[in-house]
């Protein structure tokens, strides 16, 4: 079967759910990214990104439990799967490879 | 407290977003917003209702559209098998049901073809809004006429008064000056044919009226006296391939006066009122000696067109001057005061070339003219059928509710709510409704030959076939919704529980609703029926009316002018014919068609203002015989008596008009002279039946346009082939030409037989669709009340009984719908008859008989099945339960 293709956005969302580790749902993922993108993201976005890759099975996901924030209503976790931990490797590999290509040559 | 987010933003993501989704995505907005709200929030409203928008993209929208979509799409193909199985399994109800819709349309889209064609004259000049016709309006004696006859110098003296008229032209369609019928033939050759549509014309006219010109000048081509222009059919006839252009024309083969044709144009259109193909030109003519100058005699139809941006009530206000300067001063100076106090009342008015056609009788313009309130009636004919068909299609859908009854019950157990049924229905009703629509419409294609010839008209269907689609698809949507919306509510409205018990009350709630559509369903049948058979009866009581005269077994030839002095032994020949008695010649005949003139009879003291307007007919010794006019007094013409040639028959109106009691050698006079009275005849029919006899006064002079021949004996085919064959003796190069009296008399009332046969059709047709509905509705119920009818029969009741409970109800209603039709048409028909001078009386016995047809037709619709019922075996019904 042909790997689903990763695009670029989905790709930072899905390191970001990697590296939150069972803590990742919506908001998280978004703070994590503006944070480490120092721009703003919106929350829709995101959204569309997790359902997307949710779908080609690159990550799963839970209810957590109801609390009084949020207006009672229950977060949803994400976590990454083995295929998407594969798909995540394939592109590193790709990339770095590349990177490796590039001529020693001096850019001063 | 915690803040809230913006209501209606949440409001709406509720409402679009996906059930699955909606938690977590309401979820992580509501923390966004929470988190910010404490920095700011506006901002933070703001960001949430951005948001929400935001989300509003296909991967969140709930799948309402979709998935309801696609239900309703599987479930329309289950609608469309439920109902071709219903039509299916009741192929009589099916097929009265879809027939009785299908004729009520076809007969819908004929009319609205006579209509939309009849409202389409005249519409299709390029700068109608500016062409006018002008007419004059006199007010005398409290009456108002009108007419649009003007004298010869009015259009030139137009053009030179007002700048504001851009083209200003005239016609002359008058059969007095050698227009109209003619025998007309190319110099070249030998044979003429006899044309109809002949008229003088001004070049302007052919400007004005946007003639199309194939070949010739279209600005020049009537600009020299003795010119022709013809239409292309005409060009065709007399000169097939070679070119017209500059080829001669002449009239009853009268070589002296050659036309030369300088122009050939294009048919005028059907919807025309101006439809001659021969326009001769009218430059420099004078149909007498001064005429260019005289500005007493009125015979052209003007026409005018106006430039851009005139202001035409103004315009009309200063017609007035034409008025002043001179009509007036020529009447003045001609001294009648009579005269000159009607011409003072004129008032000149400009008549919008769009509204010629349909001005019915109006304006005197001896035009064929369209009624309006032929239109009005054929619409509401055609409307009041469809409404039959209409009626038939709720009637049988909502009396075959019990049918559906158990669908619309178990459909709704396994979870349709009512506008799924409502929808259903309204399928179901379109549905048919198509198919009635496309059966209608080839019904209709097919009738039109048919309908053409009844109605004497010329329907073509329309070129642009766009806009009939695009109206029949709106009418089979609104008819059909129309029709299906009340079973549709009414089906839709059953109780399940109620209804899958058994317990439903077999539509007789409706049964209110029923009756009052039979009834008026009959009530639209039972008036028209009545119209038509009163139309008949006038139509009967004008044919076969004692005229005066002897109309039957009289030929009349035409165009016998052509053969000049030799008419004279034409007619001796002709009276050496077996089987002729007798011959006159006179271009006046009693039917319309023939001549005419007007003036004024005077006695030796009345003045000229105190003469009695009449005609002046110039006939020959022979007339009162051939014709058979009743001499009251004095003595008929004879040829022997020299003085005759200055004697008068009167007819009784004009004697009792100039008080001329007996007959004492008295002298009347006219504009000829003075003419010794020898005999009065009585009163005989001339014109038509809407006007009383007018005064009439005969005398001997020539008058050689038509000749009327009395024929007597069996043999009628042997001696018109003897008078054919002395009519190539005199005229070997004119075909010969002749109608019979009667049947000249009978085409002057044409209309009104067509007007019998068009609504003797529709009523025909009404009846018939209303009694497909009475039948399917009387099968219907007594298929509803057959057990009970078994157990009546069981019980003892006998044959009659159970016949005169089933038929009972159906014959009131009947009664009520004669009850409501008979003063309908009565005063309809009433107004109708009042054009006539001379017509039948409504008898009541018509009601009666109409309501005894009427009640047996339905009788014997209804019967059928009672009867089955009745001479059932009770025990077939009762076994099954």
């Amino acid at each position: 079967m042909k790997t689903p293709s990763l695009g670029e956005f989905e790709e930072l969302v899905l390191l970001m759910v990697a590296a939150l580790h069972d803590e990742a749902y919506g908001v998280a993922i978004m703070e994590g990214l503006e944070s480490k993108l120092s721009k703003s993201v919106n929350i829709s976005a995101i959204h569309v990104a997790l359902k997307r890759m949710e779908e080609k099975g690159f990550v799963k996901s839970r209810f957590g439990g109801i609390t009084s924030d949020r207006g009672g209503r229950r977060k949803k976790f994400y976590v990454i799967t083995a295929f998407g931990k594969e798909a995540l490797d394939q592109q590193y590999s790709v990339r770095t490879d590349l990177y490796q290509q590039i001529p020693k040559i001096s850019f001063g | 407290m915690k803040p809230t987010p913006p209501h209606k933003a949440l409001r709406f993501l509720r409402w679009f977003c996906r059930k699955d989704y909606l938690e977590e995505v309401e979820g992580d907005l509501i923390e966004i917003f929470e988190n910010q709200y404490e920095n700011s929030p506006s901002a933070a409203r703001r960001k949430f209702v951005w948001t929400v928008i935001r989300h509003f993209r296909p991967e969140f929208i709930k799948v309402f559209g979709l998935s309801q979509r696609l239900n309703s799409s599987s479930m329309l193909l289950n609608y469309v098998k439920v109902s071709w199985r219903n039509l299916a399994r009741h192929q009589l109800y099916s097929s009265i049901k879809i027939g009785g819709f299908a004729a009520g349309i076809a007969a819908c889209l004929l009319i609205a073809l006579f209509v939309l064609q009849e409202l389409a004259y005249d519409k299709h000049y390029k700068a109608s809004d500016r062409i006018f016709r002008i007419v004059r309006e006199n007010t005398w004696n409290g009456d108002l006429s009108k007419g649009a006859h003007m004298p010869h110098p009015f259009a030139a003296t137009l053009i030179q008064d007002y700048p504001e008229i851009e083209l200003a032209g005239r016609y002359n369609p008058s059969v007095s000056f050698g227009a109209g019928g003619n025998e007309v033939r190319r110099i070249d050759r030998k044979l003429s044919q006899h044309e109809e549509n002949i008229a003088f014309a001004d070049q302007s006219v052919l400007n004005i009226l946007e003639a199309d010109f194939l070949a010739g000048n279209p600005n020049k081509a009537l600009n020299e006296p003795n010119t022709v222009v013809i239409t292309e059919s005409i060009a065709q006839k007399y000169f097939r391939d070679d070119d017209p252009i500059n080829k001669i024309i002449i009239l009853n083969n009268d070589e002296s006066t050659q036309l030369k044709v300088t122009g050939v144009v294009r048919e005028f259109p059907l919807t025309s009122h101006f439809r001659y193909q021969f326009l001769i030109s009218l430059a420099e003519k004078e149909f007498f000696e001064g005429e260019a100058s005289n500005w007493r005699n009125q015979n052209y139809i003007t026409y005018i067109r106006v430039n851009p941006e005139t202001d035409v009530s103004a315009l009309e206000e200063k017609l007035e001057n034409m008025v002043q300067n001179y009509i007036l001063p020529a009447s003045i100076e001609l001294g009648v005061e009579d005269d000159v106090s009607w011409v003072r009342t004129t008032q000149l008015k400009l008549q919008s070339v769009e509204n010629i056609y349909l001005n019915r009788s109006e304006v005197g313009d001896g035009l064929v003219h369209g009624d309006i309130r032929f239109i009005w009636l054929f619409t509401a004919v055609g409307l009041f059928i469809l409404a039959i068909a209409c009626m038939n299609f709720v009637n049988l859908s909502t009396a075959k509710s019990a049918n559906r009854a158990k669908e619309v019950g178990l459909r709704k157990v396994i979870g349709s709510n009512r506008s799924h049924l409502i929808g259903q229905f309204l399928v179901e009703s379109i549905l048919l409704s198509a198919v009635a629509h496309v059966l209608g419409v080839v019904i209709s294609l097919l009738c039109l030959p048919y309908f053409n010839s009844l109605l004497g008209a010329q329907l073509i269907l329309p070129e642009n076939i766009l806009w009939p689609v695009f109206i029949i698809i709106i009418s089979i949507i609104s008819t059909g919704l129309l029709a299906g919306i009340y079973p549709a509510f009414y089906l839709s409205s059953f109780k399940p529980i109620k209804v899958l018990k058994g317990k439903i009350s077999t539509g007789v709630k409706s049964s209110a609703l029923r009756n009052t559509l039979v009834v008026l369903q009959f009530t639209i049948s039972i008036a028209l029926i009545i119209s038509s058979v009163i139309i008949y009866q006038q139509m009967d009581y004008i044919l076969n009316k004692k005229l005066g005269y002897d109309k039957d077994q009289v030929l009349v030839l035409n165009g016998t002018h052509t053969m000049k002095d030799k008419i004279y032994t034409f007619k001796e020949e002709l009276l050496q014919v077996p089987g002729v008695s007798s011959a006159t010649i006179s271009a006046y005949l009693p039917v319309d068609g023939t001549r005419r003139n007007n003036g004024g009879w005077k006695t030796q003291g009345m003045e000229d203002h105190e003469s009695v307007s009449g005609q002046h007919w110039a006939v020959d010794a022979d007339y009162i015989e051939t014709l058979n006019l009743e001499i009251v007094k004095g003595r008929d013409f004879s040829a022997q008596i020299a003085s005759d040639s200055q004697a008068v028959i009167i007819n009784e109106s004009l004697a009792k008009a100039l008080a001329i009691s007996e007959l004492n050698g008295d002298e009347i006079y006219n504009w000829l002279g003075g003419w010794n009275v020898i005999g009065v005849v009585k009163d005989f029919h001339f014109e038509s039946m809407k006007n009383k006899i007018r005064p009439l006064g005969l005398f001997m002079r020539p008058s050689r346009r038509t000749m009327a021949v009395k024929v007597s004996g069996s043999e009628i085919r042997n001696t018109l082939d003897a008078v054919t064959s002395v009519w190539q003796e005199f005229s070997p190069n004119q075909p010969i030409r002749y109608t019979f009296l009667d049947q000249q008399y009978a085409s002057m009332y044409s209309y009104v037989k067509r007007l019998g046969n068009i609504l003797t059709l529709f009523s025909g047709l009404a009846i018939l669709i209303a009694c497909l509905g009475l039948f399917a509705l009387s099968s219907f119920i007594i298929q509803q009340r057959g057990k009970e009818m078994s157990i009546r029969l069981v019980l003892g009741a006998s044959l009659q009984h159970i016949f005169h409970l089933l038929t009972g109800n159906f014959v009131g209603l009947i009664v009520i719908a004669l009850l409501i039709a008979s003063p309908l048409a009565w005063y309809f028909v009433n107004a109708w008859l009042q054009d006539f001078a001379y017509k039948i009386a409504i008898h009541w016995t018509i009601f009666v008989y109409t309501g005894v047809f009427i009640m047996v037709i339905a009788f014997l619709t209804v019967s059928y099945q009672s009867i089955r019922t009745a001479m059932m075996n009770p025990v077939d019904n009762l076994k099954s339960e």
